[in-house]
Parts: structure tokens; C-alpha cells; sequence
């Protein structure tokens, strides 16, 4: 299982699209909650994935207007406190101008 | 003071809009209430799901982004294929749904639907507007959404009620997106891990897709390519970007590619992919996908990647930027010789199995079109057999000037686009091939190019079934040709003449002869330079297939070339 961290702004819909790229992969969500968290809102949701998906889901999740940031990490134990991760690599890029259009 | 509609209309403008397409209904008559006078020309297409397309055509053919409108209920759901369509292929569009009174949405009233609901999966952004203060931020945020990065659809939503309100408006407002967060590297060293892996290849080639031109990275593509003179091939979405005579051009990949294409797609060692998704329909079966190949994939949009195969090399953002750098990173390396694999890849052995004058009837009927159309020309191909054998025969470079719904599939694209492609370039020979079946699934836009006085030169291959489904009946089922026959169409110059359209016929037997006869060419000419638009219907065999073809499972060297 995988812990996945997202926050995000409260945009209309952002939150069904975070969760729509769970659904459209027809993806066990064992479990997800959402709240607000300083300025932003976040969601953590538990989800059986596996490596491929997950570059995707990030990916997925990044493109998403309103997505700030997303974290994730393994969970071996339900009761273990994550310790959020950096996210999978990023690509390589000429310029931070060029990824944020890129993001858009 | 300003009613709602008058300032969705006047932040449109602000956004460089001039020409709309649609079809008015209740809940957004305040809107179209307001047109008059607002500088923006609507056209009133015969169906919402044509305007979609319509606006999807004039997008592609300039680059700008193309606005629909549809009212609240069935005329949003009607827009539904072509926003699918447009965030399949990245077309920027803005989609503007009426909706019913604040006060009545999620009561079920007459004409509701929640559209941004409905939409939510296919949008890029999309939004309710509540309050008729949010008029100004939704319309410059949605065009900003729908133009930036990877263009896509974006849809608007408003209460009849807030185009009805009134209020002091003090202008449009410009939108600056906040700065996402810089988790990339800012130096650049992609260009020599690009030449690392060159020296390291002994048979590379490049994919060239849609992302390479929806950049504007075509000038700078075509020179590094130039410089690099590695087998090259495109996707459907990709012909036009380089030169077909460019002697290290193999055509079109993919499903229905060309041989030489499809072998050295199997064989390289090396893939450079500019601004291509790398689709089932190109890579056939992804285990067997090039098998011995890295991966170099330029790309702007990060959820592409790693979706039919981890690459080695992702180089995330606009193609105009990515590319220059990296021809910029060759100027002081020297590249090995590849002109070994060069002459595998471009020789004579996998050269087109059927040149002009040999190929099969339509083929050669689309070739007489083709060649003998004006320089200035877009093509609009619809979606089927006819749509793959225009992809084939495909000899212009000019990178907008082949249209067609590759990522949906879309059958009727064809027609409403061309609209939108005639009415954003009206000097320009506009020719809509379509099939008999995707052809019916707009006819009524006839209507529309007759009212419009639009002179597109329409072309329906008549084969008088749905004749790609077919084919794959006649493949794969055994020939179980199930609710597929289409004998029973109707005379379609009849009806091109019930709306006053001018309407041909041609039988392939024309096309036996090589060169063609001066009457069937002089038909062609006539039909192809008549000022008004024409309907030319091309009688062809019913069942006669697309080859070459890789079928599904397969890998792309284990194309099929014939019925046998």
C-alpha cells in the first residue's frame, strides 16, 4: 500500500480531479481524507499501486492546475507514521520558466 | 452598468475572439441576446456537437483557441465529444454552457445538467460561475488554462440568472497563474546526455508528433533533423512537420504506417520522440514496443511520459525551448557515422510497397485529389479506412495542413471542422474527406456551409459500410460483418442538392487507368476549383482494406500487408 499526500488550492473541482486519476485507473482507494491545511487544502488517501502507477498518478496529479504538492511513501504497517518522501524524479528541464508552462 | 452576458461577451473580445460558433437555447439566450454589437461573429452551426468541432477546426488550422457555446442541459451534453476530442488531441478550446437559475441548480430543473460534473474528466480547468463579481477572473483564467502548456478544453458555466444581472464592470482583468513549485533542476544537461547516448547508438531515429507543432518548434525541428539525418517518421497528428522529401523521411508510423517506418521504429537502439504521447495506434503492442530501444521523449506535459514504457531521457517542457537547446548542445560534438543503418532504414528494400499508379483505387483517387489540389490547401480527414489512406498519401510539409480526430476517433469530425477551417482561412482550399458513415453523423452542417456560402470541397468515399470496422470483422470475426453494411445510404448528391449544394459522382473504375483519363481529370480539377463548395462522392469497393496494418497484439514489425 501507499500513502499519497497532496496539497492543493480548494479550486471548484480540484478535488474530484485528484480523484478522478485514481478512479479512471480503477484503483483500490482503501481509504481518503481531505481538510484544510494552512492557505491550501490537503488530501491523503491510501491506495494499492504499484511502481508504474505511481509516476503516473504524479505526473497526473501535476498537471492538474491547482495541484501544489505531492508526497508519498510505502506503508507496511497501518498504524506507521508516514514520513513523507520526496516524489519520484523530476524530469530533465532547460529552465524552471519552461517546466512551469509545462506544468500548466 | 452591464448585464452578464454583456461582460462574458466583452472579456471574449478581450481575449482576441472574433469568431464563435453555437447554438442558442434557454438558458443562454441572455448571451446570445447580447451578440449585436459586441464585435464578435457567431455562427449558428445545425448541432452543439458541430459547433464543438467547428471550433476545434478553427483552432487547430491558427492556433488560437476556438469558443463554443451551447445552452444548459442537452446542448452541454452535446459538446461532450468534441471536448473529449479536444483533450485527446490538445486543441484549445473554451466551451461557454448556459445553465439553469442559481437558484434552481441541483432541483433537476427543466434543461439541467451538471455540466461541469459531466465534464470534469475532460477538462483542462472548468468552472461554475456563482456570482456574476466572477465573470471577469473565469473567462481571462479559462482562456489562460485553455492556450498555456498543453492546450486543452476548458469549459465555463453560468446561471441565466448572472447573465442577467447587472453591475458596474471596469474592464476584463488579466490572470497570472501562481508560480508552481520549482522541483526541476535549472541547469541544463539534457543536451549532453542526449549526445552521450548518440555515441553510444548505432541506429537512431525520431518520432515526430502534434507537440512538435502546437509549440512552434517546426523551423527549429526541421534544422536539427537536418543536422542529425536519422530515419525519421511521424504520427498521424505529426505529418506536415517534416518535409517528405527530406531524404531521411520514412512517412507516417504506426498502425497504418509505412513499412520503412514501422521496421526501423522496431529496430533503433535510439528513440528520440518530439512531442508525441506514444499511443497504443503507434506503438502496436507496448511489450513488443521497440524492443532494444532507449528512450529520449521531449515533451511538455509530464503525465505523458512513462505511459507505455519508462524512458531513459524525459525532457519536460515547450518544444521550442527543448529543441534549440539541444541542437545548441551538438554544435561542438561530432556525431558517429550512421549512414550503415541509414541505408537499411531508407533503402529501397522497404521503400512504399504502392507508389502512385500501382496502389489500390482510392488510394490512387486520393492521390489524383492530392496532387492536384492548390498549393494553399488544409485537408480534413474524417475518421475510418478513408481517413488512414488520406494519412498515407499525405505529401505536404506544411504542418497545419492535416487535420483529423486522431486520439478520440471521432467520426463526423470531418465536416463541422472544416467550417471552422474555411472560416479562419477563407483564401485557403479547404477539402473535407469523410466516409459514408462519419459523414451522416453531421450532415445536417451542410446546412451551415450552405448558409455560409463556404467553398470546402467535401469528398465522401462510399464504400457503403462502416468500412474499418469492417475490415476488422473481415479479420478478426470472421468475417461477421455485424450491423456494419451501410447499402442502404441515401443518394448523397440528392441530398447535397436538397441544400443547394452542387454534388459529383465518380465511380472507381476512373481509376483504373494510369495516368487517369482527361474527362475524370478535368472532373477533379472542376470540382476542386468550382468557387462555391461542391460534394464529390467516391464510389468505392466495399471490400477493400488498409494495409499495411499491424494488428492488435502485434508488434510493429509484424505488419500485414494484404488479405492473404
Amino acid at each position: 500500500m501507499q500513502v499519497f499526500h497532496i496539497r492543493y488550492r480548494n479550486a471548484q473541482g480540484t478535488l474530484m480531479r485528484i480523484l478522478n486519476a485514481v478512479s479512471r485507473r480503477a484503483l483500490e482507494l482503501a481509504s481518503v481524507h481531505a481538510e484544510g491545511a494552512g492557505q491550501d487544502y490537503a488530501v491523503t488517501m491510501l491506495l494499492e499501486v504499484n511502481q508504474k502507477q505511481i509516476g503516473q498518478l504524479y505526473r497526473e496529479w501535476y498537471s492538474i492546475v491547482d495541484v501544489i504538492e505531492v508526497r508519498s511513501r510505502a506503508v507496511l504497517h497501518e498504524q506507521e507514521v508516514p514520513a513523507w518522501g520526496p516524489h519520484p524524479p523530476a524530469s530533465e528541464n532547460i529552465a524552471d520558466q519552461s517546466t512551469r508552462a509545462a506544468l500548466a | 452598468m452591464l448585464k452578464g452576458a454583456e461582460i462574458v461577451l466583452q472579456c471574449v473580445r478581450a481575449e482576441g475572439v472574433d469568431l464563435v460558433f453555437g447554438y442558442p437555447g434557454g438558458a443562454i439566450m441572455p448571451l446570445y441576446d447580447a451578440l449585436d454589437g459586441s464585435g464578435i461573429r457567431h455562427v449558428l452551426t445545425r448541432h452543439e456537437q458541430g459547433a464543438a468541432f467547428a471550433a476545434e477546426g478553427y483552432a487547430r488550422v491558427t492556433g488560437k483557441v476556438g469558443v463554443a457555446i451551447a445552452t444548459s442541459g442537452p446542448g452541454a451534453t452535446n459538446l461532450v465529444t468534441g471536448i473529449a476530442d479536444a483533450k485527446m488531441d490538445s486543441v484549445p478550446l473554451v466551451c461557454i454552457t448556459g445553465q439553469v437559475r442559481t437558484a434552481m441548480i441541483g432541483t433537476d430543473a427543466f434543461q439541467e445538467t451538471d455540466v461541469f460534473g459531466v465534464t470534469l474528466s475532460l477538462t483542462k480547468w472548468s468552472r461554475l460561475v456563482r456570482t456574476i463579481e466572477e465573470i471577469p477572473e473565469a473567462i481571462a483564467e479559462g482562456f489562460h488554462w485553455a492556450r498555456s502548456g498543453r492546450p486543452g478544453p476548458v469549459v465555463i458555466d453560468i446561471p441565466t440568472d448572472i447573465l442577467k444581472a447587472k453591475k458596474e464592470f471596469s474592464g476584463p482583468v488579466k490572470f497570472t497563474p501562481q508560480a508552481q513549485p520549482a522541483d526541476v533542476k535549472t541547469e541544463s544537461t539534457f543536451s549532453d546526455k542526449i549526445v552521450a547516448l548518440l555515441h553510444g547508438a548505432t541506429r537512431p531515429v525520431a518520432l515526430v508528433g502534434a507537440g512538435a507543432k502546437l509549440s512552434g518548434a517546426i523551423p527549429g525541428l526541421r534544422r536539427l533533423l537536418d543536422e542529425l539525418n536519422v530515419p525519421t517518421f511521424a504520427t498521424v497528428h505529426g505529418l506536415g512537420a517534416v518535409p517528405p522529401q527530406a531524404p531521411y523521411y520514412l512517412g507516417m508510423v504506426g498502425m497504418h504506417g509505412t513499412r520503412a517506418a514501422n521496421m526501423a521504429l522496431h529496430e533503433t537502439d535510439l528513440l528520440m520522440v518530439f512531442g508525441a504521447r506514444l499511443d497504443d495506434r503507434v506503438t502496436g503492442d507496448p511489450i513488443k514496443f521497440a524492443p532494444q530501444a532507449k528512450i529520449v521523449h521531449f515533451e511538455i506535459d509530464p503525465a505523458q511520459l512513462d505511459r507505455v514504457r519508462a524512458c531513459e531521457l524525459p525532457v519536460i517542457g515547450n518544444l521550442a525551448e527543448t529543441i534549440p537547446a539541444f541542437h545548441a548542445g551538438l554544435r561542438h560534438a561530432s556525431l558517429p557515422d550512421w549512414s550503415g543503418w541509414r541505408a537499411v532504414a531508407c533503402g529501397a528494400e522497404r521503400a512504399e510497397l504502392d507508389p502512385r499508379g500501382l496502389a489500390q483505387p482510392t488510394m490512387r483517387f486520393l492521390d489524383e485529389l492530392f496532387s492536384r489540389l492548390p498549393q494553399d490547401n488544409v485537408i480534413i480527414a474524417d475518421v475510418g479506412q478513408h481517413q488512414m489512406w488520406a494519412a498515407q498519401r499525405y505529401r505536404s510539409s506544411s504542418p497545419r495542413g492535416f487535420i483529423t480526430s486522431g486520439g478520440l476517433g471521432a467520426m463526423g469530425f470531418a465536416l463541422p471542422a472544416a467550417v471552422g477551417v474555411q472560416l479562419a482561412k477563407p483564401d485557403t482550399c479547404v477539402l473535407c474527406v469523410s466516409g459514408d458513415g462519419g459523414f451522416q453523423m453531421n450532415i445536417q452542417e451542410l446546412a451551415t456551409v450552405h448558409r455560409l456560402g463556404l467553398p470546402i470541397k467535401m469528398v465522401i468515399v462510399d464504400n457503403k459500410y462502416l468500412g474499418m470496422v469492417r475490415q476488422w470483422q473481415q479479420l478478426f470475426y470472421e468475417r461477421n460483418y455485424a450491423e456494419t453494411d451501410l447499402s442502404d445510404n441515401p443518394d448523397f448528391v440528392e441530398i447535397a442538392k436538397a441544400y443547394k449544394i452542387h454534388g459529383w459522382r465518380l465511380n472507381e473504375a476512373a481509376m483504373v487507368e494510369f495516368p487517369v483519363s482527361a474527362e475524370t481529370g478535368d472532373l477533379i480539377d472542376t470540382f476542386l476549383r468550382s468557387p462555391g463548395p461542391e460534394l464529390l462522392v467516391f464510389d468505392c469497393a466495399p471490400e477493400a482494406n488498409v494495409y499495411p496494418m499491424v494488428p492488435a497484439g502485434a508488434a510493429l514489425s509484424e505488419m500485414v500487408f494484404g488479405d492473404e
